[in-house]
């Protein structure tokens, strides 16, 4: 998987770089924004991470002028802007994802790698499975070897997210803005309460537990620990 | 928006009260006018006539002084004749009320003394009908024998009837172009008015761009629109820097904020000694912490100095919002034994920022969750009355006191009995209500801080859509 990163700032810039090749990607960086341009059109990349304020070219600059090309490849803004309004304007001007500084490296990598998932897999299957728990989409109903599971609207919700993504960490800002859409962080833990509760659901009463807590990134869905 | 509406009726009614004014004295002062010079030509019609007379009164006299009753009685024989058709009464006596010539048949009134005036109806027959002629004459005596000499009034009366009812036409005419300029006027100025009230209104709900409308017939609105616009010009020029400001903040204090965080969290994820990784851990959540506040600072500032063609807001119901918040929070606030009740059947329309609206709610009631004691209550509800939607979040913690409420909604107010308790805990630092503050701010709304006896109430007004 090839990633193009587009970040003025050296330092951040060679963590970011060292992170992503640690997970397995081959990353390609650039500082200037007209040079990130013309390397995005004349390369292939699987995504392209890329910062909000750039010398000669601003970063949603790059981003909607690729669009125009007609380049589909997912983006993933980082900003020092993060109000409200700034987030629409990256997603208006073809964001895939948008990113405020500082974030940890966990929270970078668990977006990335939803990104290039997303590319790639389907998310319109009616049945979701990991292990023996099953979601069918269609009739609402959740069942685990068999027996089926009773969960609010929100938990069915939260559930579905974390099945469309099986295997992948997940983070608590990730769930707040894909679940609840909210795109700002409360003070309290509201999402470890709301998955505690999820994970009294399909988890206590069967083994092995399917819902995981990493530390220090977030969660994750999936048959072995 | 009763607001406006109730002062744009003063204004309309003051506009139409000075017009009103305006057209009472003119229709007194025309009539004035009018009546005294018809009172002056009448006058000056009854003396043209008068001397006339008095001068045919005269020649008589002369004419009898020279030839006696045997020559007046000719001459007013001629005379008769002549003037008869011109409207001329003439009638000569003697002592012993003998007419000895003219076209009257009969002394019309007792008459005292010589050159005294009278007034009589002369029915005269006209055709078949009789017709009433009125008559001034006066009489004299020549000799033992008396002259009368008159004058037929009709034609005077009918001169006297028409300027009447000129004088008539001519005040209601007046009083009512008055009139019609003076509404016309009233509903100018009101729309004026209405116009720059409704302008006021925008800018302030925060269309910064906007500007009074401004005529070229520099008139005072003109004028007065004209200094408004300079000086929203220059408001509108100021928010621009802070703007600026702020985008340059952010990115000066996010990027080495990045930097320390990226850091500490390679140097934790090396760190072999325990005591140094969880400094950097603990340095890490400082970070967090500290980009927290930052994030809602800068929302303060942008939401206080964006206009709201630069937020992006479309129709929601707040109903459904506040369920959805009540239902995100409601686990926390089970776990900590606390009620968490919302009251919204009807949907509840408002133009509104989703984002900042949940955020509001968030504040609200993380606020609340703060302040409330094991077993307590909040409640959120959200009703629409007279066009404006309203939100309340109430608890039954200890509430703010009257005084300290108004200090209570500015930016790291350390209140001593609510705020300060939290200060520390979760990045509490007191700028929850300032966001909030600033939300309905951006929402043209208003806020108010109440008691809920015991506990706070906080109540948010937004105009309803």
């Amino acid at each position: 998987m090839r990633i193009l990163l587009v970040e003025d700032d050296r330092e951040t810039a060679s963590h970011v770089i060292s992170g992503l090749q640690q997970a397995g990607y081959e990353v390609h960086h650039c500082i200037d924004g007209r040079e990130a341009l013309t390397t995005a059109r004349e390369q292939s990349f699987d995504l392209l991470i890329v910062d909000r304020m750039l010398p000669s070219l601003d970063g949603l600059g790059i981003v909607s002028q690729l669009r125009a090309d007609g380049s589909s490849t997912p983006v993933l803004v980082l900003s020092a802007l993060g109000t409200v309004d700034h987030r629409v304007e990256g997603l208006k001007a073809g964001g895939d994802d948008y990113l405020v500084k500082p974030f940890s490296l966990a929270e970078l990598l668990a977006r990335v790698e939803a990104l290039l998932r997303r590319a790639v897999g389907s998310s319109a299957a009616s049945r979701l499975r990991v292990g023996d728990l099953e979601m069918d989409r269609i009739s609402r109903r959740v069942t685990r070897a068999g027996r089926e599971i009773d969960l609010t609207a929100r938990e069915f919700q939260l559930l579905e997210f974390l099945l469309q993504h099986p295997g992948q960490v997940i983070t608590r800002t990730m769930l707040l803005e894909s679940v609840w859409d909210l795109h700002f962080d409360p003070q309290t833990n509201l999402v470890d309460v709301h998955i505690s509760r999820l994970r009294q659901a399909i988890d206590r009463d069967f083994s092995p537990p399917l819902l995981h807590t990493v530390r220090g990134a977030g969660y994750v869905l999936r048959e072995h620990s | 928006m009763a607001g406006p509406l109730a002062r744009m009726a003063v204004w309309r009614a003051s506009a139409s009260r000075l017009a009103l004014v305006y057209l009472v004295i003119l229709v007194i002062a025309v009539s004035v006018v009018r009546f005294t010079s018809y009172l002056v030509t009448q006058r000056e019609i009854t003396r043209q006539g008068d001397l006339l007379v008095q001068s045919e009164l005269q020649a008589l006299r002369e004419q009898y002084r020279f030839g006696g009753v045997q020559r007046l009685v000719e001459i007013l024989n001629r005379r008769v004749d002549d003037w008869g058709r011109l409207g001329a009464v003439y009638l000569f006596m003697d002592n012993a009320g003998n007419k000895l010539a003219g076209n009257l048949t009969g002394w019309p009134q007792e008459v005292s003394r010589d050159g005294a005036w009278l007034e009589f109806e002369l029915v005269a027959r006209e055709g078949n009908a009789s017709v009433d002629h009125p008559v001034r004459a006066s009489a004299i005596q020549l000799g033992r024998n008396w002259l009368l000499v008159g004058t037929d009034k009709s034609e005077q009366e009918r001169i006297a009837r028409q300027q009447r009812s000129a004088m008539a036409w001519s005040i209601a005419l007046t009083a009512l172009l008055a009139g019609l300029a003076g509404w016309w006027y009233s509903r100018r100025v009101a729309a004026r008015i209405r116009e720059v009230a409704s302008a006021c209104e925008d800018i302030m709900s925060g269309r910064l761009s906007q500007r009074l409308p401004a005529g070229d017939s520099q008139d005072e609105f003109d004028q007065l629109a004209a200094v408004v616009n300079r000086m929203l010009d220059r408001v509108d020029q100021q928010a621009a820097v802070m703007r600026t400001t702020f985008r340059s903040a952010a990115h000066d204090l996010r990027t080495p904020l990045q930097r320390a965080r990226i850091r500490l969290e390679s140097g934790a994820a090396q760190s072999v000694e325990p005591g140094q990784r969880d400094a950097m851990v603990q340095s890490v959540a400082d970070i967090d912490r500290v980009q927290r506040t930052l994030a809602t600072l800068l929302q303060i500032a942008h939401a206080e100095s964006a206009t709201v063609e630069q937020t992006q807001r479309t129709v929601l119901d707040v109903a459904a919002l506040v369920h959805e918040m009540a239902e995100l929070y409601q686990p926390v606030a089970a776990g900590r034994g606390i009620r968490l009740q919302a009251e919204a059947l009807e949907p509840a329309l408002m133009h509104g920022n989703r984002q900042l609206l949940a955020q509001l709610l968030a504040n609200l009631l993380e606020n609340a969750l703060k302040f409330t004691p094991l077993s307590g209550l909040i409640s959120v509800a959200v009703q629409t009355r007279e066009g404006r939607v309203q939100l309340r979040v109430a608890d039954t913690g200890p509430g703010i006191p009257a005084a300290q409420r108004d200090e209570a909604l500015l930016p790291f107010r350390q209140l001593g009995g609510r705020d300060g308790a939290a200060a520390g805990e979760a990045g509490g630092s007191g700028l929850g209500l300032s966001l909030v503050a600033a939300v309905v701010h951006i929402h043209g709304g208003h806020l108010k801080l109440l008691d809920n006896q015991p506990g706070l109430a906080v109540l948010c007004e937004f105009p309803a859509a």
